[in-house]
């Protein structure tokens, strides 16, 4: 194995150039003015802009604060007649809701019906939803439910795809980053794009406040 | 190159008279238009010179080496290139009424020979005199059609060297708009490749009579009386075809349409 | 012709299956149109690929220098990376790692890179029950075929070829009426599947250097579902896959999103980082990463470099002519159209894919739709160079060119040839065309040759013009 290692790297034979020199030429290789015209206005108000247009196709409104997500979540589980039974992310800011007459579990199943979450923060640019894996974030919370509904705060919106990289580059990363942008959807028959294929068959995203 | 195409035109227009101020060019016509359709490179010869060219056609003209090019023959392709190097060298400019032979010379020579000291530089001054007939006439000469006519609706195919190598797309739609009377249809896929591809449409006949067939359904489905292009190669392939199909659209290189020579037998026709 | 016997054969088979053309066409034609959309509202994307095409190239030319920072922070996130020469080297590494951990089920999220060094088929030969998650590998597992596009493996089969594929092998597989309800039998086939796998295997999009990640994209959310359950997470990732930041990532991502499908942005763009933290409720128990040659580095250094840019998008083949017509499968190899036949004869010997490079119309279609400005038709014309030096190209080709160009070296000699030619066609020719002649069948059986009349130009202008 260390072979290999070696080997490989003497077949690429060339002696790079110093690390700095390599860093300053990385640093030229930024995308700026090359990049989709994407961001014209505050960057919570072209999030919910994106997730809503029919590229993401997910659904998402605002409310004042952190306190009124449980109503949102009440009157989405209503429009979806669904049973007010969901996982709830084991997020110390969502514990500490009202979430009476719906009854919470911590543990997330294999065929959830609806898990609720709280993301890290949001994307303007593409309309991402970011996570950072945690022991109050697991992944797969994001992954097996038919149904995610997200709060994610209007504070926590990154106008670019780099706005966010550069929010966290040189930090200790997490184990596992997700930008979800949409509902999980598959077009792997006929080019036909269907919802659901392994992840959720619905997003709802909950902005929460404003960005100032 | 002129700044400005409009400004080139006057200028022309001005210096005709001094016989020996006029740009000394050669017809390249290409081993397709010498053996398969003259009537092109007659009608090239019209047009450089209603564009105030003093043009000879070097007798000593055989091809411009794409069928080894394509095959991968380097070397044969740069014994070629060596002797129409030669061949070309008194030469102000050398037009082509082809846009892949054009693209040979000018990109193709000069990557072929760069390693050959005694050659190189030759090569790059041959291919920044080389030019494609109908970008010739648009962007260097500023040329235009003046007093032709044609009543019939055309439709126009890209070839792919043209295209792609030498940025031909605006020219001949420009050239063909000042003919009289000509009704320019969209072609759907006028950037999509016919299924020519030189000696490819014969090594693998079955996957370029798949290729030409998708083609010929489009321009049948434009519903032009003429199909117009660049490239003698790619529009004997689509003119085959749609003459196999029993289709009754007539082709013809755009320079004879420019020319005046739209009335004449079109591709494949007796007179 | 004399080809290498099986490139014909495949070909007459495809172009001889009409259901294969309509599949073909329906997603690469959906794919092209939602591309063409993605670009218009997209001006600047002429600067992005410019942009892409030098992240990747400065990757490249200093590929130690990121191979090894990346070893340095993937290992420090607790992941385990290893090193593969061949593609042999790689799948005894993996399965290696699934038998020291007992394992007995693998889910797999599809790689490219994984087909290309032949995972599948050594995981099976190792005895372990293999899944793959992917909907259109799922389709092809079931119907036992190899991938036929890099982007969609299954588009040569039709819907209701994979409605008779599920009621097939689908436990519960219903009315299978629409896609929707396919995509649904699916889901629940895989649930099980995802939870009680032992060792999740995935491929990189993306490996980024400065955080020892690596960056995977899906819409269906398969990956995360194949690599977080496990107690083991596997990686194979070619050695070019590198990218300095995730900065240059997320510009990679706009690229290859677009390209590939036309939307903006994946719905899941996840980025893999080391095994399960303290207090982690899920993830894997170990994180390992494959770094595969295979190839890669004889590629750098033999002319090749450019094509180490590919992001794997999918675009040259949806625009492609030849693939258009002829579907993945007639390539005979793992990477189909453009970019297949230019990695192919370095993967598996020019000889054998000889054919490959030489059926190509060289008509620039797929540079131009390049998201990282590969110049694919000069490395295939290079390819036909080697081909011809090492004297693959057919005797019969060889003749007749060597005899072309001797008389195109000579006018006199060029002119009389063409001349007796000219005298010859017309002979065969009804009414201004030929239908039929002697060592034009690669013309004629498919198309109608006009038959020339007058001379050559040359003649009839020396004729006009008294010179």
């Amino acid at each position: 194995m260390n072979d290999a290692r070696s080997e490989i790297l003497k077949a690429i034979g060339k002696v790079s150039a110093n690390p700095t020199a390599i860093a300053a030429q990385a640093q030229r290789l930024r995308a700026g003015a090359c990049r989709p015209d994407r961001v014209n206005g505050p960057a919570d108000a072209v999030f919910i802009e994106r997730l809503r247009s029919p590229g993401v196709a997910a659904t998402a409104e605002r409310v004042a604060t952190m306190q009124d997500f449980p109503d949102a979540v009440r009157r989405y589980l209503a429009a979806q007649q669904l049973t007010p039974a969901l996982a709830l992310q084991p997020h110390p800011d969502l514990q500490a809701l009202d979430w009476s007459g719906i009854s919470t579990h911590e543990h997330i199943a294999t065929d959830e019906p609806v898990a609720v979450g709280l993301a890290l923060g949001g994307i303007a640019e593409t309309g991402s939803l970011v996570f950072h894996s945690s022991p109050v974030s697991p992944t797969l919370f994001c992954f097996l439910p038919l149904h995610h509904i997200v709060a994610v705060r209007a504070s926590q919106i990154w106008p670019w795809l780099e706005d966010y990289a550069d929010a966290f580059a040189g930090c200790a990363q997490p184990r596992n980053v997700n930008l979800i942008t949409g509902a999980s959807g598959t077009t792997d028959i006929e080019g036909t794009l269907v919802r659901g294929a392994h992840g959720p068959g619905w997003l709802h995203a909950v902005l929460i406040g404003n960005a100032e | 190159m002129p700044k400005c195409a409009g400004l080139e035109q006057n200028v022309t227009l001005e210096i005709r008279p001094a016989e020996n101020s006029l740009p000394h060019v050669a017809l390249f016509a290409t081993c397709l238009v010498n053996a398969m359709r003259p009537a092109v490179g007659f009608a090239a010869l019209a047009l450089l010179e209603q564009a105030g060219c003093r043009v000879d056609v070097p007798q000593g003209q055989t091809c411009c080496g794409q069928p080894a090019l394509n095959s991968g023959d380097a070397e044969g392709t740069r014994q070629i290139a060596r002797r129409n190097i030669e061949m070309l060298e008194p030469f102000d400019h050398v037009v082509v009424p082809s846009g892949s032979c054009a693209a040979t010379i000018r990109l193709h020579y000069p990557e072929l020979l760069a390693h050959d000291p005694a050659w190189a530089a030759r090569a790059r001054n041959l291919a920044a005199r080389t030019h494609e007939l109908l970008s010739y006439l648009a962007d260097i000469r500023g040329w235009l059609p003046e007093g032709i006519s044609l009543e019939a609706s055309a439709t126009y195919h890209d070839s792919c060297s043209g295209l792609r190598e030498l940025g031909l797309k605006a020219q001949p739609r420009k050239l063909l708009a000042a003919v009289n009377d000509l009704t320019l249809r969209k072609l759907e896929g006028e950037e999509t490749c016919c299924g020519f591809g030189g000696t490819f449409c014969v090594k693998y006949p079955a996957i370029s009579n798949a290729i030409v067939d998708e083609k010929a359904v489009a321009v049948e489905a434009s519903g032009a009386a003429l199909l117009l292009g660049g490239d003698l190669g790619c529009l004997l392939n689509m003119a085959g075809k749609l003459h196999r199909r029993g289709a009754a659209v007539r082709a013809f290189h755009a320079a004879e349409i420019l020319a005046g020579m739209g009335d004449a037998p079109a591709i494949g026709e007796t007179p | 012709m004399n080809h290498a016997p099986d490139f014909d054969s495949r070909v007459a088979a495809a172009l001889a299956n009409p259901t294969l053309k309509v599949a073909i066409e329906r997603t690469t034609g959906t794919a092209r149109t939602k591309r063409a959309a993605a670009m218009a509202a997209w001006p600047e994307f002429p600067a992005a690929r410019a942009l892409g095409r030098d992240i990747k190239d400065h990757v490249i030319e200093n590929l130690a220098h990121y191979l090894v920072a990346f070893e340095k922070n993937a290992d420090a996130a607790g992941t385990k990376v290893h090193w593969a020469r061949t593609g042999e080297e790689a799948c005894q590494i993996v399965v290696d790692i699934c038998r020291k951990a007992g394992a007995k089920s693998v889910t797999r999220a599809k790689s490219m890179l994984g087909e290309e060094i032949g995972l599948p088929h050594a995981l099976e030969a190792a005895g372990l029950e293999r899944v793959e998650t992917d909907l259109a590998e799922h389709i092809i597992q079931l119907a036992g075929d190899p991938p036929s596009h890099i982007v969609w493996p299954a588009l040569h089969k039709t819907r209701e070829q994979v409605a008779e594929l599920f009621r097939a092998h689908h436990r519960d597989p219903g009315a299978m009426a629409t896609v929707e309800a396919m995509v649904a039998s699916a889901r629940r086939q895989l649930r099980e599947k995802f939870m009680a796998a032992d060792v999740g295997i995935s491929g990189a999009n993306f490996l980024v250097a400065d955080t020892g990640a690596v960056c995977t994209v899906t819409n269906e959310g398969n990956a995360e579902l194949t690599t977080t359950p496990p107690r083991i997470h596997i990686v194979t990732a070619g050695i070019e896959k590198l990218v300095p930041s995730t900065a240059h990532a997320m510009a990679m991502l706009r690229l290859l999103v677009r390209s590939a499908t036309g939307a903006e942005l994946t719905q899941y763009t996840t980025f893999h980082n080391g095994p399960k933290r303290a207090q982690d409720r899920d993830g894997p128990d170990e994180f390992h990463i494959v770094l595969v040659d295979a190839g890669r580095t004889r590629m750098l250094n033999e002319g090749l470099a450019e094509m180490l840019r590919c992001i794997r998008c999918g675009a040259c083949l949806n625009h492609c002519v030849v693939y258009r017509q002829i579907g993945g499968h007639a390539y005979g190899a793992t990477y189909p159209g453009p970019m297949g036949s230019v990695l192919t004869p370095m993967l598996d010997g020019l000889e054998q894919a000889q054919d490959l490079p030489r059926a190509c119309t060289l008509n620039g279609q797929c540079q131009e739709v390049c998201p990282v400005a590969i110049p694919l038709p000069t490395l295939l014309r290079g390819w036909r160079e080697k081909s011809w030096q090492r004297g693959f190209e057919p005797a019969r080709v060889r003749w007749a060119l060597a005899l072309w160009r001797f008389t195109a070296m000579r006018p006199r000699l060029y002119e009389f040839a063409g001349n007796i030619g000219l005298r010859i066609m017309p002979l065969f020719a009804h009414g201004g065309w030929i239908s039929r002649m002697p060592l034009a069948g690669g013309w004629t059986a498919h198309r109608d040759m006009p038959s020339p009349s007058g001379g050559t130009f040359l003649a009839q202008y020396r004729r006009r013009f008294k010179k």
